[in-house]
């Protein structure tokens, strides 16, 4: 048919670029505080988590993590987790958001999506950073060298991330009430993702259940390279696989939609 | 003249989705998955057929709601048809909406670098053409301004001057004319007219008949999502014009709008010297306006005629009582007139002659009943008449 939404990432790069850079524009336009809102948010509820669970509920960290307070073990995890949850969302919610295109121009929509999931990891990412980098200063015990390996295992998290995005997107475009049900799923996620607590505190009967989800998986092994050095298991092919078939299952919903949401938008 | 086929349409047909109920959204969300299954829908089009050769100009008119924009959206591949095939060549850029994915935050200067990236152009590409965008935009300082500031006018200004940025194989234009000023309008149609000139291609809907009757050689007359008629410009608009008359006078069709008790027209008509009824006329031949006008009181009634080109431009217009003229009565209440111009000076265009009624005294107005009728003739005069003029050596001093 028609060969102008024909999808190709390469010839659209340029629009990528630009779009990712106006999604960026976008969360600071207009507030005088910028940028500095987007990592405010992460760090305010890092302090409210640390603070009710380390003074309140007493959480401590399992002797397991030497070095670090609950502070670092929580952020460790949480941020890239908030990253996670919140391209999600404005992903997700991306190709309404950019109704005006898309039923305007001949585009491939996913462009709307993936620059959306980008902008928020730049954005958390450069946040995250900051926050590790502090943290060591604070002496932490924060292992620098598994640095490199935790941004490998950005790129499953990121994939899982934008196949989610895709997959609900695409579902949201023509039934608003996607929305809504995301926000209450993430939350029980949240909860039942090994973040605020370790996965040793989980009953061992429920361990297997709490590790079918990629985002358990993910987190552990975060906090595994973060805090006790670089490794590769067998566990980090597994959640690339799984990232990798998240995204292609994301993208074949999102493609096999996207030629109708003009109709709904 | 024609050159390889660019837009071919063959049976296009399209659905949206009739989604009232929330109920209609699920049933349709999995017929779409699943690829199967009826939803329930409307329809925008119904086979509709076009071709468009490289270097032609067509015109695209018809009522709101015809189905013209999703037509240009399935041509510019933002719409899939439900039915039917649609194969178009070469780069195309279709201007749907001007200032569609603007930031109202960026300034004017950053959006041409966006909407540049939404139409296909790189980062250096656009660098390259930025001073010339900005320069046709004319938007004068404010460019470096957010554009929530700007007014509309202003953003379309930006948005057209994006696209001339392009030069496109095919340009696909939606009622993009109807806004921005006069002076940018006709900017608008001055580049588009060295568009064609320069070989491209042009798709263009508007309900201006003036701009489709300059622009346009051909034109596809969209009528409750079919293709009512295709051909060249003049006929077609004429047609479309001639179904609006129609449509308006049976909307008024209750003659309770003119009270009974009122000078009006009764009929007229246009003639040539021979007494038969035509509408068009060679330049120089000589044109008769018969009618009937009607005066409940048995006085004369004042007539006034006025002729006006097909995009409103008043040419001349004359009160009998002008003249001197007071028209006879040749029956019960009712008063024959005709008005002769000879040698008619109008340039070749398409005319409307309005023939009003006013009461005795000539001072309130009544009844307009128009005739259309066209002027053909070739020549390069241009303005709306020709002037009696010779040319001869000056004196020189």
């Amino acid at each position: 048919m028609s060969a102008q939404r024909e999808p190709s990432l390469f010839g659209h790069r340029w629009l990528l670029y630009e779009l990712t850079r106006r999604e960026i524009f976008s969360r600071y336009a207009g507030s005088a505080g910028g940028l500095a809102w987007t990592i405010l948010q992460p760090l305010a509820q890092l302090a409210i988590f640390s603070i009710v669970f380390s003074q309140v509920f007493r959480a401590t960290v399992p002797p397991n993590y030497p070095g670090v307070t609950y502070l670092a073990f929580v952020a460790v995890v949480l941020w890239p987790w908030i990253m996670f949850a919140d391209s999600v969302q404005r992903g997700m919610a991306a190709v309404t958001a950019n109704a005006g295109l898309v039923r305007k121009v001949a585009l491939p929509c996913e462009l709307f999506v993936y620059a959306s999931v980008i902008a928020c990891y730049a954005i958390h990412l450069a946040g995250f950073a900051g926050v590790l980098i502090v943290l060591r200063l604070y002496g932490e015990n924060i292992r620098l060298d598994g640095i490199p390996v935790a941004v490998l295992l950005m790129i499953p998290y990121l994939l899982l991330a934008t196949g989610i995005a895709l997959a609900l997107g695409a579902l949201h475009t023509i039934v608003r009430d996607v929305e809504h049900g995301t926000g209450l799923v993430l939350t029980l996620v949240f909860y039942a993702t090994p973040i605020l607590y370790p996965l040793s505190f989980v009953p061992e009967s429920w361990r297997g259940i709490v590790m079918v989800n990629p985002v358990a998986q993910l987190s552990e092994r975060l906090r595994d390279v973060l805090l006790h050095g670089p490794s590769l298991t067998q566990t980090d092919a597994w959640i690339a696989l799984i990232g990798v078939a998240v995204f292609a299952a994301g993208l074949w919903t999102f493609r096999r939609l996207s030629p109708y949401f003009e109709d709904f938008l | 003249m024609s050159g390889p086929v660019l837009v071919r349409l063959a049976g296009v047909t399209k659905d949206y989705p009739k989604v009232a109920t929330d109920a209609d959204r699920l049933r349709t969300i999995a017929s779409l998955l699943l690829g199967r299954g009826e939803r329930p829908h409307f329809r925008a089009l119904e086979d509709v057929g076009l071709e468009v050769h490289a270097g032609e100009s067509v015109g695209l008119i018809g009522e709101n709601g015809a189905g013209k924009s999703t037509l240009l959206k399935i041509i510019a591949g933002v719409v899939r048809p439900t039915r039917g095939t649609v194969e178009v060549k070469g780069r195309v850029s279709a201007l749907l909406e001007l200032g569609s994915g603007f930031h109202p935050d960026y300034t004017g200067r950053e959006n041409i670098f966006l909407s540049s990236a939404v139409m296909g152009l790189s980062r250096r590409e656009a660098r390259s053409k930025v001073d010339a965008i900005i320069e046709f935009a004319d938007i004068g300082e404010q460019i470096d301004e957010p554009i929530k500031h700007y007014s509309s006018g202003m953003v379309v200004r930006l948005g057209f001057a994006v696209a001339t940025a392009l030069r496109p194989d095919l340009l696909i234009t939606d009622e993009v004319l109807a806004v921005g000023d006069e002076s940018f309008q006709k900017k608008c149609i001055q580049w588009m007219q060295g568009y064609l000139d320069g070989g491209g291609t042009l798709l263009l809907c508007s309900h201006s008949m003036y701009h489709v009757q300059t622009l346009c050689r051909k034109t596809l007359w969209v009528h409750h999502g079919h293709a009512r008629a295709f051909g060249e410009s003049f006929d077609v608009t004429r047609e479309y014009l001639t179904y609006h008359e129609e449509k308006r006078r049976n909307d008024a069709a209750p003659p309770a709008t003119i009270p009974g008790n009122m000078p009006r027209i009764e009929s007229a008509w246009i003639e040539g010297t021979d007494g038969s009824k035509r509408s068009t006329f060679r330049q120089g031949e000589t044109l008769v306006v018969q009618g009937v006008a009607y005066e409940p009181d048995q006085r004369s009634p004042v007539l006034l005629f006025g002729i006006v080109r097909a995009d409103g431009t008043p040419v001349y217009g004359s009160p009998s009582s002008e003249a001197g003229f007071v028209p006879e009565a040749t029956g019960d209440k009712r008063f024959a007139f005709a008005v002769r111009f000879d040698s008619l000076a109008l340039l070749p265009g398409k005319y409307m002659l309005k023939l009003h009624a006013l009461d005795p005294e000539g001072l309130r107005l009544f009844d307009t009943v128009e005739n259309e009728f066209v002027v053909t003739g070739e020549t390069r005069d241009f303005g709306l008449v020709r002037m009696q003029h010779s040319w001869m050596r000056g004196r020189g001093s």
